[in-house]
């Protein structure tokens, strides 16, 4: 294949070119076959299967091209042949013009100097003597500071300095009783490469039904390009051991939950302990700076539900009507859902306009969410359904006990009848509805919801009175 | 008029996994069929202009066009995309079932590309003698490009641009890369086919707003109202002959994790070490401490934008303002308000365009003054504001959806409108109440004092807590006086809007109250020159823990 040949000419001309540099030559291992294995949170597993050529006794094996953000600690070298790793080392010292002057502190360089009269060229031997702010160079049996009068000069190098390279490098010493090719398996976690999902849900407004769309992600800013490689994608963040002191961390309010109901229905993807496995169906190049994206689900028709919620905070009162959020509520059920479990990421909506264009109508992001569950997910505010809520009276019906009665205006500036899920949060448990004008249901010790149906253009009011110890 | 930059489109033919420069790449012959711009504005804009150079908003951008598509596999190459596009909302619809996979390739083409692309690859070293002018190709290969770029040639090793002779690579010209970050798609096609594909992404650098203009008649009984939908695009990419929308409605946004950039680079040719033997000593920097007053730090400001100035003008010669004639056509998309451009239009980069939102005349108002108080507080002195209050219903020749955005007040005077205030306005549906605040008058005036507080002794309750504390429960009565001041020759109506504790009641007023938008509101009337009273109580419930 056309990628290892790349690799075998650059093994040869490595070894030609700078072959005779090295006191003990290090065998570049050649590329044979990656593997990544990509978590959803920014880490991935790469397993690089490649071949070296055993020399037989101690020797220093380069592997080049490995993740710029590699996590050293956790390389593992594998093979089944009997070689032992005496040491590995993951090198940074790059190969930078300034590196290599300190490095010739001491060794001879060659200067060639351009006479700016004739255009002439002569050469001569200096020691490099030191190369703190400035060079300083021994030229036969005087002392001259390099280019400090201005005129060209070049300096040449005639060897690289051991330990410096062009890209960090991964460097193991292992020591073998047999010499000859082997195949070996290097494996690393890297962070830089991760991915997500996006979804695209197209709304069906007359039948009620969307087509949901799956997208893998995949970015990749590691550094390093992934030639050819066959790609497994992992649902699930494996815990990721740090040691933090546990300090108190600023936890925002969370945001509104989007699974209204957790499924039990088991999928037919592959699995990983608890995660799910999405394998990408053919190899893959992915490169350095890239944003991937491979389909992994599409599903036509499935009912869906549109409707609208408000939650009024404990005591909330508003100057002006404020807006209902748009509701979307669909399965993931096998029989009358999306049939699969869906990975985190976020769901974007869109709706056909009136000349049958797809519009964008707001988004959502979703949590790992396993099949069989309901999904609700809050698009946007609604520009026609709005509530007003106010606290009409307070009143203290003695020590630590109160009355409060609350209105709450709901209107409907659409054509046709809607149904608002009307919510009071901030009631703790301790609190009674003493009266309201029609039955609520208590969600949870916190909300009570009221299901309010609208007529097309239309008002109605909700009134209840709670009895709180606050 | 701008050279408008099409988006086109690149078909490449070659097997998955080959470098691209080996397969030929041709432009599909497919003109642009329809292109349509949706623009969403930004969700929390403050202030009352759109600024080219920090549009919060977005767009969704549809182009269509027909292209052949041969058997196999190829790339397709979606290149001119708008700048701002979030690559993860792409979506392509039309190709035949075969959609291998998306990519956006963030990495350009730049110097600093170039050399680390040629890493290890053969390049030529171009050497220019001063003297003579000769040019001397030497080939070679580029060893390392870390803070510095060192290369190998037969003579040896050697650090580029370090030896005071010009000096600059030429490469393989099969090194490949895009212009800008570009969007492809693999796709596997069964068969030779001619199909419509479709693109859509959400792209940033967009957004639009609605500026109203309400000009109140001089009796203040009616007002006219106008409104101009201001749309802008900061992408460097113009959208020519699209159809163009705009959104109104929060819509929910995730925030996005960051795609990765590259911005391209020079080429850094550092060197060793480079003092010379006469350079001066380094003299200590002493930086002089001097008192931030701030006048010395408004002077600073000023001197900066003065000297700022020409090149922020030269930016606003960049911008174009388009007016166009016809009026935007309004249709519901879910429970969002879509506006539609009616016949096709240039979105140009870099512009900011006004279509006609809405035109409506004699519009029946309701105007007053109005004071924000705390119920049982004292408030000093202040100017009232003026407020325009109307119902968006047929009767008040409204009874359309007003989308959030800015209204600027005029008055007439001698013929000519007068700004006298702007303020913001919010979403607005159908028969809701419409109030536009107009700024204020000086010459109406209001002061609350509190008259009496008083523990009222018939309330006070004591209750034994634990042995030895009690708690205090007892309610206090506060009496206010509000007086409001007239200095104009007319009548004005007054509104008193009281904002009231959680444990707070009106309880006895000499006008009456009512209740409106959740506050205990006064209406009256205060005659030309002179001054009304309004006076109120309050009760609100203590307690307290005594021994």
């Amino acid at each position: 294949m056309l990628h290892i040949d790349k690799r075998l000419l650059r093994l040869t001309l490595a070894s030609l070119s700078l072959g005779p540099l090295w006191a003990a030559s290090p065998v570049y291992a050649a590329d044979q076959d990656l593997s990544v294995t990509i978590y959803a949170d920014d880490l991935a597993l790469v397993q690089d299967h490649r071949t070296i050529d055993l020399t037989g006794g101690k020797q220093r094996v380069e592997f080049e091209n490995v993740s710029a953000k590699i996590r050293s600690e956790t390389v593992s070298l594998a093979s089944r042949e009997p070689f032992s790793i005496v040491e590995q080392n993951f090198d940074y010292d790059l190969l930078t013009p300034a590196k290599l002057m300190e490095k010739a502190v001491g060794h001879e360089v060659t200067i060639v100097r351009t006479n700016p009269g004739t255009g002439g060229e002569t050469r001569e031997k200096a020691q490099v003597l030191a190369t703190n702010g400035g060079v300083v160079l021994k030229i036969g049996d005087h002392i001259e500071v390099l280019r400090d009068d201005g005129l060209p000069a070049r300096v040449i190098f005639d060897k690289v300095p051991d330990n410096l390279r062009a890209h960090p490098t991964l460097s193991v010493t292992v020591n073998s009783s047999k010499s000859g090719p082997a195949p070996v398996t290097l494996s690393y976690l890297t962070p830089g490469l991760g991915w997500r999902a996006d979804y695209v849900a197209l709304f069906d407004e007359g039948t009620s039904k969307i087509d949901v769309q799956g997208w893998v992600t995949l970015t990749n800013s590691s550094g390093t390009t992934y030639d050819n490689a066959k790609t497994l994608l992992v649902a699930g963040s494996p815990a990721q051991e740090s040691v933090n002191d546990g300090s108190g961390r600023y936890i925002r309010r969370p945001p509104r939950p989007t699974l209204a109901k957790a499924g039990t229905e088991t999928g037919s993807r592959e699995r990983l302990g608890d995660y799910y496995l999405y394998p990408l169906t053919e190899r893959t190049t992915i490169a350095n700076l890239q944003t991937k994206q491979v389909s992994f689900l599409d599903v036509h028709g499935v009912p869906a539900e549109h409707g609208y919620e408000f939650v009024n905070e404990w005591l909330g009162t508003s100057n002006t009507p404020v807006s209902a959020k748009t509701v979307y509520q669909f399965s993931t059920s096998a029989r009358s859902g999306l049939g699969d479990q869906l990975p985190a990421g976020i769901l974007r909506f869109y709706m056909r306009d009136k000349r049958g264009d797809p519009q964008f109508i707001g988004e959502s992001r979703i949590d790992h969410t396993p099949m069989g569950s309901v999904l609700s997910l809050a698009t946007g505010d609604a520009f026609d359904v709005k509530v007003q809520s106010t606290v009409e009276k307070r009143t203290s019906l003695g020590l630590f006990h109160w009355r409060t009665d609350m209105k709450y205006v709901l209107t409907n500036a659409l054509p046709k009848p809607v149904t608002v899920s009307l919510l009071q949060s901030g009631l703790w448990g301790d609190t009674s509805i003493k009266t309201e004008s029609q039955k609520s249901t208590r969600r949870n010790a916190d909300e009570a919801e009221w299901k309010v149906d609208l007529p097309a253009n239309g008002t109605k009011t909700v009134t209840a009175t709670f009895d709180t110890e606050f | 008029m701008r050279r408008s930059l099409h988006p086109w489109l690149l078909l490449t033919a070659g097997a998955l996994g080959t470098v691209p420069a080996v397969a030929s790449t041709t432009e599909a012959a497919s003109p642009l069929s329809d292109v349509s711009v949706t623009i969403y504005r930004a969700a929390n804009r403050d202030g009352a202009s759109l600024d080219l150079d920090d549009l919060g908003g977005f767009a969704l951008v549809t182009e269509t066009r027909t292209i052949s598509i041969p058997a196999g596999v190829s790339r397709l190459r979606f290149e001119g995309v708008a700048d701002g596009i979030q690559p993860a909302t792409a979506i392509i619809t039309g190709l035949p079932s075969g959609l291998l996979e998306k990519n956006h390739d963030a990495k350009v083409l730049s110097p600093a590309e170039l050399v680390t692309a040629s890493i290890g690859k053969n390049v030529w070293l171009v050497r220019t003698n001063p003297k003579t002018g000769e040019s001397n190709k030497v080939p070679g290969s580029i060893v390392s490009d870390a803070d510095g770029v060192v290369f190998k040639s037969a003579a040896g090793l050697e650090a580029l641009r370090c030896s005071g002779l010009p000096e600059t690579f030429q490469f393989d010209s099969t090194l490949e890369g895009a212009a800008r970050p570009t969007l492809s798609a693999l796709i596997r096609s069964p068969k030779a086919i001619t199909t419509t594909v479709r693109l859509s992404y959400l792209a940033q650098g967009f957004d639009w707003m609605a500026s109203y203009v309400a000009t109140v008649a001089p009796d203040g009984k009616t007002m006219d109202l106008g409104a101009w939908v201001t749309l802008a695009n900061a992408n460097a990419t113009s959208f020519s002959d699209a159809h163009a929308q705009v959104v109104a409605g929060r819509l929910n946004r995730e925030s996005e994790e960051v795609e990765p950039i590259d911005e391209g680079a020079q080429i850094v040719a550092q060197c060793w070490p480079r003092g010379s033997t006469s350079d001066a000593p380094e003299t200590p920097n002493i930086v002089r401490a001097s008192p931030l007053t701030p006048g010395w730090e408004m002077y600073l400001d000023r001197a900066f934008k003065r000297s700022a100035a020409p090149a922020q003008m030269a930016m606003t010669a960049l911008e174009e303002v388009a007016v166009t004639g016809a009026k935007v056509q309004q249709e519901q998309l879910g429970d969002l308000k879509l506006y539609r451009v009616p016949d096709r239009t240039s979105v140009a980069s870099r512009q900011i365009k006004q279509v006609r939102l809405l035109d409506r005349k004699d519009i029946p108002i309701d105007l007053f003054y109005r004071a924000d108080l705390p119920a049982d507080d004292e408030v000093d002195d202040q100017p009232l504001s003026k407020v325009l209050r109307t119902r968006n219903d047929k009767a008040h020749h409204l009874d359309l959806p007003l989308p959030s955005g800015q209204v600027a007040t005029f008055y007439e005077r001698a013929g000519v409108p007068l700004l006298v205030h702007e303020a913001p306005l919010r979403d607005i549906t159908l028969n809701e109440e419409v109030e536009i605040e107009a700024g204020e008058a000086p010459d109406l005036r209001v002061t609350s004092k509190v008259e009496g507080r008083a523990v009222n002794g018939a309330t006070v309750k004591k209750l034994p807590l634990i042995p030895g504390v009690h708690v205090r429960s007892r309610e206090i009565d506060v009496t206010n006086r509000v007086e409001i001041t007239n200095a104009r020759n007319q009548p004005a109506d007054v509104e008193l809007r009281l904002t009231l504790d959680d444990d707070t009641q009106l309880v006895r007023a000499d006008h009456t109250p009512f209740m409106h938008n959740g506050h205990q509101t006064f209406r009256l009337t205060v005659p030309a020159e002179g001054s009304a009273t309004v006076r109120y109580q309050t009760v609100d419930a203590r307690y307290s823990l005594t021994r």
